[in-house]
C-alpha cells in the first residue's frame, strides 16, 4: 500500500514537471517551423529602451521594419520595447532565464556582461557582414571607437553612433540670470559662477541658487565635472575608485586627489553659504523641478552639442539657457556607455550582426524604429525633418519613440524635429573628432576578481558621495572617514589590480 | 510492525489525499526550487551555463563580511527585530485586550477595520508620507510643530541617529492592529466562564487581565515569536529602503542585510552572491528556530512548537 502510494505520488509529480517541459518545448518547435516555412529567414530577438510611452501595440512598426529587413537581410526582427525602468531587469532576466534575446543594449555595463561570458565575440561577423557599419564609424567618430568595446582583441558591442561628446554646462534660468544683469558669456569656469550664486541669493531670498540634476542618489555632476576638466579617465567605472589624471599612467583614489578636494571645496563653500538646500544630499524632489515652479536657478549637465537646453526649456517648462564650463574627455566608459550587444547564447549570429549593420547604416530602418510610419506617425517635413502628423503630438500619436535618439544607431542619419538646426549636428559629428580622448580609451577593466571589493566599495561610494556633491559633508572630518572605510572596503586591492591590468594593457599597445 | 504501520496508512489514507494539494505545492513551490541552493557556491558563467560553471567554495560568502558593514548591518538587522519582536507583541497583546474589554462591540468592529488599515498601504506610499512629514524644507514636523516652539528644523534624512525611532514607530503603526486579530480571536476563545468565576471571587479587570487572559494567551504569543524569531535575520525590506528614502547617510541606522545585499547586488547582478546571502539568512534563521523552540520545550514542553 506504502508503496503504490508513493508510486502515486512520484508519478503525479512525473507528470507535472514533464507538463512544464512539454509545454515550453512544443512552443520552441513552433517557432522553429515558423522559419522553416519562410525560407532561412532568421528570428531575430530585438530587445530596445523607448523613453516615451510604450504603446500597447506596435506590431505595425515591426512589420514596417520587417518590410525592409526580410528582402534586404533575410532576418525578421522581433522588436521589444521596454521603459528605461524595466529594461535591464528584463534583459537579466531574459539572460539569465535562457529565453530567447539576440540583441540588447546597455547602460554602463558592459564590462559586467563582458566579464561574465555573456556576449558574443563579433570580429569574424562584423568582416563578413558588417562592413557598412564600420565604414560609417569611422566617418562619424574617427578611428578607435570598437577599441572601447574589445577586450583581448574580441569585439563585444557596438557603441550607438552620435554626438558622444558631454562637455559641462551650466543650466539655468534665462530670465532670473537676464534680471541680474549678467549675460551668458560672462560665465567660463565653475569660479565665475559663486558672485552669481551670491546675487540670486540677495535679489531673490525664496529662490534656491544650484541644486543636484538627479536625486536619489543626489547628483550634481561633479564627477562629470572633474572628468573633463582635469582629464580623467575613470578606468571603465564610474564609482571613481582607481582613476588616472591625465597621461600619468598611475592608478589613484579619485578622492585622494587634489582635483576632488578643490571641486568639492567650491560645492561645499556654496552649501555652507545657503546656495544649496539644506537637504540637497537627500532630497526626492529633481531641482528641474523647482526651477520649473519658479523655486530654482540652476544646475550642471553633461549636453553634447548647444541646443540641448531647446528641449530642456520643454520639459522644465520655464526658458532655459546653458553656458559650457567645462570640456569632456572620452574615456572607455564615456565611449562604449551606450552599446549594441549580441547575446553570447544566440542561436542566429549571422542574422544578429546583419541586422546591426542596418541600424548603423539604413536611415529608413533608424527612423522606423524612431518615429514609427511615415504619414501614420509622423510626416516628413523637406529631405532631413519631419514633424508630427497633424493634431498630434508625442504623447498622441500611435507610436513614436523620439526620446531614444541616443539609443538607435547613426545620429547622423536620423530625422530631425521640424525647427532644429542641423549645423548642431555637424557640431556633435565635429566633437567627436576634436574631443581630447584619454591615451587609455580602450582598456576594458575586468573587474571579476575584485567583485567582493567592488560591490563593498560600492556602497560606502553610496553613502558619501551624495553628501560631497551636494556639499552637506564637512571635507576636514569627512573626507579622511570616507577614505578610511573606502580602504577598509578594499579600494586599495581595485586600484591595484586596475594597475596591473593597465600596465599589461600598455605594453600590449606598444607591440 | 509491518502490518500496524499498513493498518495505520489505510485508515489515514483519507488524510493523505486531503494533504496532497498542499504537499504538492510545497514541493513544486518550496522543494523543487530549493536545488538552487548549489548556485550558492558556484561562480556562474554564462556560456558555460548554471550547471557547467566552477565551483568555489564559500567565496560567495566572503563579500558578506568583507568590510565592517558586516558588522553593522547584522547588528541594525537584529535589534531592529528584536524591537519589533518585542514591542510589536506588547502592543498588539494591548491592542486586542483593549477591544476585547473596553469597546462595545459595534465600534470594536469599525476600529479594528480602522486599526487593519495602515497594514494595507504600500511602503512606497508610506515613504511619501513619511516625507511629507520630515521633509527638512517643508515637511510638517519642522514647519508645523517645530517651528513654532522656536526649535530650530532638524534635517531628518541627515541625521542616522533618529532613524531607529522613527522605523520602530513606523513599524509599529502599520502592523500592530493587524497583528492584534490573532489575539483578539485568541482572547475570544478563552471559556467566559473563568472570568464569571472570577467576578464572583471578587477579581477586578485588571487581575482578570495579568490572571487569566495573558496566562491563557502563552501559547499563542509563543507560537508567533517562534514564527518571528526564524526570520530575525531578514528584514521588512521597503521600511529599510523606501522609507529613509535610500540615503546615504543613514546607512549608519538603515542598513540591513537585505539592503546591503540589494545594493550591493544591483550593481554587480551576480546571481552566485544573492543564492549566497539568502542561503545565509536561512540557515541562521533555521538554527535560531530549532533553538528557541529546544529552550521552550526544555521549560514547557507544552508550549513548543514541534
Amino acid at each position: 500500500m506504502k508503496k503504490k502510494f508513493l508510486v502515486l505520488l512520484v508519478a503525479t509529480l512525473l507528470i507535472s514537471v514533464l507538463s512544464a517541459c512539454g509545454s515550453s518545448s512544443s512552443s520552441s518547435s513552433n517557432s522553429n517551423e515558423g522559419t522553416d516555412e519562410q525560407q532561412k529567414v532568421e528570428k531575430v530577438v530585438f530587445s530596445m529602451v523607448s523613453f516615451n510611452r510604450i504603446p500597447d501595440d506596435y506590431s505595425a512598426v515591426t512589420k514596417a521594419i520587417n518590410d525592409i529587413t526580410i528582402p534586404k537581410i533575410g532576418v525578421e526582427i522581433d522588436l521589444q520595447i521596454f521603459s528605461p525602468a524595466d529594461y535591464s531587469q528584463k534583459v537579466n532576466l531574459a539572460l539569465q532565464s535562457g529565453e530567447k534575446l539576440d540583441i540588447f543594449t546597455t547602460l554602463g555595463q558592459f564590462a559586467n556582461y563582458a566579464s561574465k561570458n555573456q556576449l558574443l565575440a563579433l570580429e569574424d561577423l562584423l568582416d563578413k557582414h558588417g562592413k557598412d557599419l564600420i565604414a560609417k564609424l569611422e566617418e562619424d567618430f574617427g578611428p578607435g571607437l570598437l577599441d572601447s568595446t574589445t577586450i583581448n582583441g574580441h569585439i563585444y558591442g557596438i557603441p550607438v553612433n552620435k554626438g558622444m561628446s558631454l562637455p559641462t554646462n551650466f543650466v539655468y534660468s534665462e530670465v532670473l540670470l537676464n534680471s541680474l544683469g549678467y549675460k551668458k558669456e560672462d560665465i567660463t569656469s565653475i569660479n565665475d559662477l559663486t558672485p552669481i550664486f551670491a546675487d540670486v541669493k540677495e535679489r531673490y531670498p525664496d529662490i534656491t541658487p544650484f541644486g543636484p540634476i538627479n536625486v536619489n542618489p543626489s547628483d550634481t555632476n561633479l564627477l562629470h565635472y572633474l572628468k573633463g576638466q582635469y582629464q580623467i579617465d575613470f578606468l571603465t567605472d564610474t564609482n571613481g575608485i582607481g582613476v588616472v589624471v591625465g597621461d600619468s599612467g598611475k592608478v589613484v583614489n579619485l578622492y585622494e586627489t587634489d582635483e576632488f578636494k578643490e571641486a568639492a571645496g567650491v560645492i561645499r563653500e556654496w552649501f555652507t553659504a545657503g546656495y544649496l538646500q539644506k537637504d540637497a544630499a537627500t532630497t526626492a524632489v529633481p531641482f528641474s523641478e523647482m526651477i520649473g515652479s519658479g523655486r530654482g536657478f540652476s544646475m550642471l549637465g553633461g549636453y553634447s552639442g548647444k541646443e540641448a537646453a531647446k528641449a530642456l526649456s520643454a520639459q522644465v517648462g520655464t526658458p532655459m539657457e546653458m553656458q559650457r564650463i567645462a570640456p569632456y574627455y572620452f574615456d572607455t566608459n564615456a565611449v562604449n556607455l551606450v552599446s549594441w550587444l549580441v547575446n553570447s547564447t544566440t542561436d542566429v549570429p549571422e542574422g544578429a550582426v546583419k541586422f546591426l549593420n542596418l541600424l548603423y547604416t539604413d536611415e529608413q530602418v533608424i527612423n522606423t524604429i524612431l518615429y514609427g510610419i511615415e504619414d501614420v506617425d509622423y510626416v516628413r517635413v523637406g529631405e532631413r525633418h519631419i514633424k508630427f502628423p497633424e493634431g498630434k503630438d508625442a504623447n498622441t500619436v500611435s507610436y513614436t519613440a523620439m526620446l531614444s535618439t541616443g539609443m538607435v544607431g547613426s545620429e547622423s542619419l536620423q530625422y530631425q524635429l521640424e525647427g532644429v538646426d542641423l549645423a548642431d549636428l555637424q557640431l556633435k559629428l565635429d566633437e567627436n573628432k576634436t574631443t581630447p580622448r584619454s591615451p587609455y580609451l580602450g582598456f576594458v577593466f575586468d573587474q571579476s576578481d575584485v567583485k567582493v571589493q567592488v560591490s563593498s566599495v560600492t556602497n560606502v561610494v553610496n553613502q558619501y558621495l551624495p553628501g560631497f556633491m551636494t556639499g552637506s559633508l564637512d571635507l576636514e572630518t569627512a573626507l579622511p572617514a570616507f577614505i578610511k572605510a573606502l580602504n577598509e572596503a578594499g579600494a586599495e586591492k581595485i586600484i591595484e589590480s586596475k594597475q596591473e591590468q593597465l600596465d599589461k594593457w600598455i605594453s600590449e599597445q606598444k607591440k | 510492525m509491518k502490518t500496524l504501520r499498513r493498518g495505520t496508512f489505510s485508515k489515514n489514507l483519507p488524510l493523505f489525499l486531503l494533504a496532497i494539494p498542499g504537499l504538492l505545492y510545497f514541493v513544486v513551490n518550496s522543494y523543487i526550487p530549493m536545488i538552487g541552493i548549489f548556485i550558492a557556491f558556484k561562480d556562474i558563467n554564462f556560456a558555460k551555463g548554471i550547471f557547467a560553471s566552477d565551483w568555489i567554495g564559500l567565496d560567495n560568502f566572503s563579500f558578506l563580511f568583507q568590510t565592517k558593514d558586516a558588522w553593522i548591518m547584522t547588528r541594525n538587522t537584529i535589534l531592529y527585530n528584536v524591537a519589533f519582536i518585542v514591542l510589536g507583541t506588547i502592543c498588539s497583546i494591548f491592542i486586542a485586550i483593549f477591544m476585547y474589554e473596553l469597546v462595545k462591540k459595534i465600534y470594536s468592529k469599525f476600529l479594528m477595520t480602522g486599526l487593519i488599515l495602515p497594514n494595507l498601504i504600500s511602503m512606497v506610499v508610506l515613504s511619501l508620507l513619511v516625507f511629507a512629514f520630515l521633509n527638512a524644507e517643508n515637511g510638517f514636523i519642522n514647519n508645523s510643530l517645530l517651528a513654532p516652539l522656536g526649535i530650530e528644523g532638524i534635517n531628518w534624512y541627515a541625521e542616522p541617529k533618529y532613524w531607529p525611532f522613527i522605523l520602530v514607530f513606523i513599524h509599529l503603526w502599520k502592523t500592530a492592529g493587524y497583528g492584534s486579530i490573532i489575539y483578539f480571536a485568541a482572547i475570544a476563545g478563552i471559556d467566559k466562564s473563568i472570568y464569571e468565576a472570577a467576578k464572583i471571587d471578587g477579581a477586578s479587570k485588571i487581575k482578570q487581565i495579568s490572571m487569566i487572559t495573558i496566562p491563557l494567551l502563552k501559547p499563542t504569543i509563543i507560537i508567533l515569536v517562534l514564527l518571528s524569531v526564524g526570520r530575525i535575520f531578514n528584514s521588512d525590506f521597503g521600511l529599510f529602503y523606501q522609507v529613509p528614502l535610500n540615503a546615504g547617510a543613514l546607512y549608519s541606522t538603515t542598513q540591513t542585510i537585505d539592503t546591503y545585499v540589494y545594493r550591493a547586488l544591483m550593481q554587480l547582478n551576480d546571481v552566485g552572491m544573492s543564492a549566497a546571502a539568502g542561503l545565509y539568512q536561512s540557515v541562521v534563521g533555521f538554527v535560531l528556530v530549532v533553538t528557541v523552540n529546544a529552550i521552550v520545550r526544555k521549560i514547557n514542553a507544552d508550549n513548543a512548537l514541534f
